[in-house]
């Protein structure tokens, strides 16, 4: 109850935990892969939507539209492949840690980033789970400051049970219990 | 607590159910609102009206010569419209309840959708006192509860006497305060914050006040011309237009008079130059009114660990902020601050509970306008003992940021714009055009040296001190433990040179510190991180 355990402010700086050495821990491995189908699929049925608006026979297009509309899918395709690709790649460098009283998350492959959460200034907790995150066991567990929306705190694709894990930690964490 | 209720006159009904209620404890019976509220509803109704009516104006205004020749039509309407609204005024005083338990408030109100609010005083984060122009005849007041969920959850007790509004509102502070009493566990020797509110004095104390000539000073410095000129934007041509008919009528020529070929240059040039300085004058003298309307008679008083701030013309607004509130303390110069030695001073707290109010005067943030940088230090110092802001100010103690900044801003991002802009004019022969924006090129290539300039940051053991700015000079002070949340950005560019941006998040909001030496990044977020985690100290 009394922080009797805490009155060591003059500690020298370099035995302060860091974040720079963090002992991070990678997502589901089904995470990846997974975005990446689904970026995949919604190129692809992107391009095949408009292929089936090219080639249709009901409805005749005008002129400026027909001109445009292979370039129009070449662009899509192009993109939606790279972005599928860049986006697999940061995927895979995603990582998340967690220490004793904070959580940790970092992203970004050219613009790294590395988000610190302190556990006593939880507000709340979410699981959020979609209908594809529940089909594959995956989840997003997502943790409101009173930082404001702007800055909710969030790590997808977790493997269900390590996400209810991490709950339930945080729920029973001292500094959430006491401060409610 | 109780004690102080029993001293009041019971010469009315609402203060006279406030003692019994304190006396038995419970009061079940709906109360209903002085008959003043029905003024209130009646204002507050034509407000929204004429809020959404404004664009209206200039097209009545244009046409007002044929509508007054029609009578018949305009008089019924406008009783009519009279009608209407006092009858919706009645209304909603007739079924507006209210309703006080020991620790609770429960308000009734809506004509055709009703509502039902009931609010613990322990959920009250913010208590404001507002009296309207025309309740000071009879002394009544509105009592505004904030809490900290959305906007829609506020409560509001339109039209009860005034003082019993300021038992009311120490009451439930009173309430809040033992609440937190109980829950911050004894933490009260850390910081001297928590003080026992039982055996210390309740005496207010003032700190500041501004006179009028203040006002005006602040009135000119504050940038609110610029909000006013912007929002007539869409009038720029009716107001031309009928301006120069107007001049026209009075025997001035404004073609005539800025034509080249009657007049000389230097006589053209100083006739513009006087009218924008004659429309400059009327635009300073509005926001000089606008600023003596929201903070006549301003005063920021303290009373135990509570800011309060009174100020207003027309509606007296009274705000009161808990010291443990307070986040962040902003000292705001703009460059006009900076040749008078004015400076505005925030108090901000949360941004959740501010974001239901609009307007500066009504805000929940405490502002005090224009101060001298002694009084603004000496507040200061009383909100945050220990900080060492003022000695930071006067060393240049802070550490500035990485000089990539000037690098990154005009090699990146302004001379890539300034080449394709050149060279797109050089090449269709605008020799003039292509000089001005070398011209614009330099001009902002200054002012990005003048940013990388203001940049700074230093930190002590509790508190972090910022530094930003472009012409004028804003500095931010919050203490470490208040820190919500933190960020670390570093871009591949960044990394090759050991630099970081740090964006700190408080529950005010955020602020980001751009191309910081890596080394200094990882330390203020670890040591934040750490003073968060280790002193366990509430942020509210």
């Amino acid at each position: 109850m009394l922080e009797s355990s805490f009155t060591n402010l003059n500690e020298p700086i370099n035995q302060l935990p860091a974040i720079q050495s963090l002992d991070t821990q990678s997502l589901s491995e089904q995470y990846a892969p997974l975005n990446r189908l689904i970026n995949l699929c919604v190129t692809l049925f992107v391009c095949v939507l408009g292929l089936a608006i090219y080639f249709q026979p009901f409805i005749p297009l005008p002129n400026g539209l027909l001109n445009v509309l292979p370039y129009i899918i070449w662009a899509v395709a192009i993109l939606g492949f790279l972005g599928t690709w860049f986006s697999h790649a940061q995927d895979q460098v995603k990582s998340y840690a967690l220490r004793e009283s904070d959580l940790h998350y970092s992203s970004g492959l050219f613009f790294r980033k590395i988000v610190s959460q302190p556990i006593t200034r939880i507000q709340h907790i979410e699981l959020k789970r979609g209908p594809i995150e529940r089909k594959v066991g995956l989840a997003t567990l997502q943790v409101f400051s009173a930082g404001g929306e702007m800055h909710t705190f969030q790590i997808p694709g977790l493997p269900v049970d390590i996400a209810l894990q991490l709950r339930q930690f945080i729920l029973q964490h001292k500094d959430v219990v006491k401060h409610g | 607590m109780d004690n102080q209720t029993t001293s009041v006159a019971t010469d009315n009904i609402d203060t006279d159910s406030l003692s019994n209620a304190d006396k038995s404890q419970t009061l079940d019976d709906w109360q209903v609102l002085s008959p003043v509220a029905i003024l209130y509803f009646a204002v507050s109704v034509f407000k929204h009206l004429l809020g959404n009516f404004i664009y209206l104006i200039p097209a009545f205004a244009f046409s007002y010569k044929s509508v007054l020749e029609h009578p018949y039509i305009w008089l019924p309407a406008i009783l009519v419209a009279f009608g209407l609204l006092s009858l919706f005024a009645f209304l909603s005083f007739k079924v507006y309840r209210y309703r006080l338990t020991e620790d609770n408030i429960e308000i009734r109100s809506g004509i055709f959708s009703k509502k039902h609010l009931n609010l613990p005083f322990s959920r009250v984060q913010n208590v404001k006192i507002e009296q309207p122009i025309y309740y000071r005849l009879t002394g009544h007041a509105c009592l505004q509860l904030d809490t900290a969920g959305s906007s829609k959850n506020e409560a509001k007790l339109v039209a009860i006497k005034l003082d019993f509004a300021q038992q009311l509102k120490t009451r439930i502070q009173n309430h809040v305060h033992d609440i937190s009493l109980d829950t911050e566990n004894l933490s009260a020797d850390t910081t001297g914050i928590e003080n026992d509110s039982v055996d210390s004095q309740k005496q207010e104390v003032e700190l500041n006040q501004r006179k009028l000539s203040d006002l005006v000073i602040h009135g000119i410095t504050s940038n609110r011309i610029w909000i006013f000129l912007g929002g007539l934007a869409p009038f720029y041509d009716n107001i031309f237009e009928s301006m120069g008919e107007w001049l026209t009528t009075l025997g001035i020529d404004l073609s005539d008079l800025f034509s080249l070929q009657t007049h000389s240059l230097l006589e053209v040039g100083l006739a513009a130059l006087s009218l924008t300085m004659l429309i400059m004058f009327v635009l300073v003298s509005f926001s000089v009114i606008g600023a003596i309307i929201s903070f006549y008679g301003y005063t920021l008083s303290k009373l135990d660990d509570k800011y309060i701030r009174r100020s207003g013309l027309f509606t007296k607004h009274e705000v009161s902020m808990r010291l443990s509130r307070l986040q962040m303390v902003v000292q705001k110069q703009d460059w006009l601050d900076v040749l008078l030695k004015r400076i505005n001073l925030k108090f901000e707290q949360s941004s959740s509970f501010a974001s239901n109010l609009n307007t500066s005067a009504a805000s929940s943030k405490i502002i005090v306008p224009s101060i001298k940088p002694h009084e603004c230090q000496a507040l200061i110092n009383d909100a945050y003992p220990g900080n060492i802001l003022n000695t930071l100010v006067s060393d240049d103690g802070f550490e500035a940021i990485s000089k990539r900044f000037i690098w990154r801003n005009i090699v990146y991002v302004l001379m890539p714009l300034w080449l394709i802009s050149a060279g797109f004019t050089l090449m269709n022969d605008k020799l003039m055009i292509a000089a001005l924006i070398s011209g614009l090129f330099v001009v902002l290539s200054g002012l990005v040296v003048l940013r990388w300039k203001r940049w700074g940051i230093a930190k002590d053991e509790n508190f972090v001190y910022l530094r930003k700015g472009l012409i004028g000079v804003d500095y931010y002070c919050f203490p470490t433990y208040k820190l919500q949340q933190t960020q670390f950005q570093q871009n591949f560019l960044m990394k090759k040179r050991q630099l970081a941006t740090v964006k700190f998040i408080l529950a005010s909001g955020s602020l980001k510190v751009p191309m910081l030496p890596e080394k200094l990044a990882y330390k203020l977020i670890d040591e934040g991180l750490y003073q968060v985690e280790s002193t366990q100290k509430s942020w509210m």
